[in-house]
């Protein structure tokens, strides 16, 4: 599958720079399956959990670019 | 067309230590054909060294440019005004256009952003093949239009070699031989009496680097050089 493999190559890209390449997945699901839906938004919630903050995200806070919390 | 592909990442980091600014300068011919260095290319490579040197809390300015050639001096030319700006020059073009910016803009720091691999084709989106060694010889009039030189991992010129089984390369048994695809092709024109005349060895002294080369209506004009 084409998309497949570009969402692989993305993952790479993210690597590299050190975003980690887990922050992105695709899951193939299909349009009535709820059940399955709801498991993956599960799963990649716990995992974006578990990696903690877009370390971007956090060099930016630490330089006062982001407001801190309550910060629109 | 030349097939390139980009530098690792980490590589194209540690070679831009100590500068701040840098533009990125891709090629719109074979380069963006094989994905590795037209305007798209520039624009991912953009994107990962500015979200990488704000990671490491580097400023890095980035510039973005993509010219039609670089091996053209017409097409790099136009860039002059708008280099003003950077001292350094990450080229995602092929050997060729890194040498031809830097040989154009010596006062500027000049890097490769892609390792040239070789001359293919394009056998499919995303896939490309080794077809031509540059050895300034052609042979493929008489090896059926497949080059020994190329397609055989020795570049016999009369094969097959004794390392040949099943049809199959004993460098790399997962390709069939290219003297036997050579007879097959020659066998399908009707032309296979002719694998019976043995080729003289290369004559290696017409792969002396660096070539030059003038076209004969423009002899009188380069002749200095040849």
């Amino acid at each position: 599958m084409r998309a497949k493999e570009r969402v692989e190559h993305a993952k790479e890209l993210l690597e590299e720079i050190e975003i980690g390449a887990d922050r992105l997945e695709m899951y193939h699901i299909g349009a009535s399956d709820a059940p399955l839906w709801a498991e993956k938004v599960k799963e990649m919630t716990d995992k974006i959990k578990s990696l903690g903050p877009n370390p971007l995200k956090l060099v930016r806070k630490s330089q006062g670019a982001i407001p801190e919390f309550g910060g629109r | 067309m030349i097939v390139a592909r980009r530098k690792p990442f980490s590589e194209i980091m540690e070679s831009l230590e100590g500068y701040d600014r840098v533009l990125i300068l891709g090629c719109g011919t074979c380069v963006a054909v094989c994905l590795a260095g037209g305007e798209k290319e520039v624009g991912i490579l953009s994107a990962q060294l500015s979200i990488a040197a704000e990671l490491r809390g580097k400023a890095l300015d980035i510039g973005e440019a993509t010219v039609e050639r670089q091996c053209d001096r017409e097409f790099i030319e136009e860039l002059r005004n708008r280099l003003n700006d950077y001292p350094v020059i990450l080229s995602l073009a092929c050997g060729v256009g890194i040498q031809f910016v830097s040989e154009m803009y010596p006062q500027k720091v000049v890097l490769p952003g892609v390792d040239t691999c070789f001359i293919g084709s394009n056998d499919d989106v995303g896939f490309w093949t080794e077809r031509c060694r540059m050895c300034n010889q052609c042979y493929l009039a008489f090896t059926g239009g497949i080059c020994p030189v190329t397609m055989c991992p020795k570049g016999l010129l009369n094969g097959p070699c004794s390392g040949m089984a099943n049809g199959r390369c004993e460098v790399d048994p997962e390709r069939t031989c290219a003297w036997v695809l050579i007879y097959e092709r020659m066998k399908e024109t009707g032309r296979v009496e002719q694998l019976r005349r043995v080729m003289a060895p290369s004559d290696y002294s017409r792969t002396t680097t660096p070539a030059v080369l003038s076209h004969k209506a423009y002899r009188r004009r380069y002749s200095a050089h040849e």
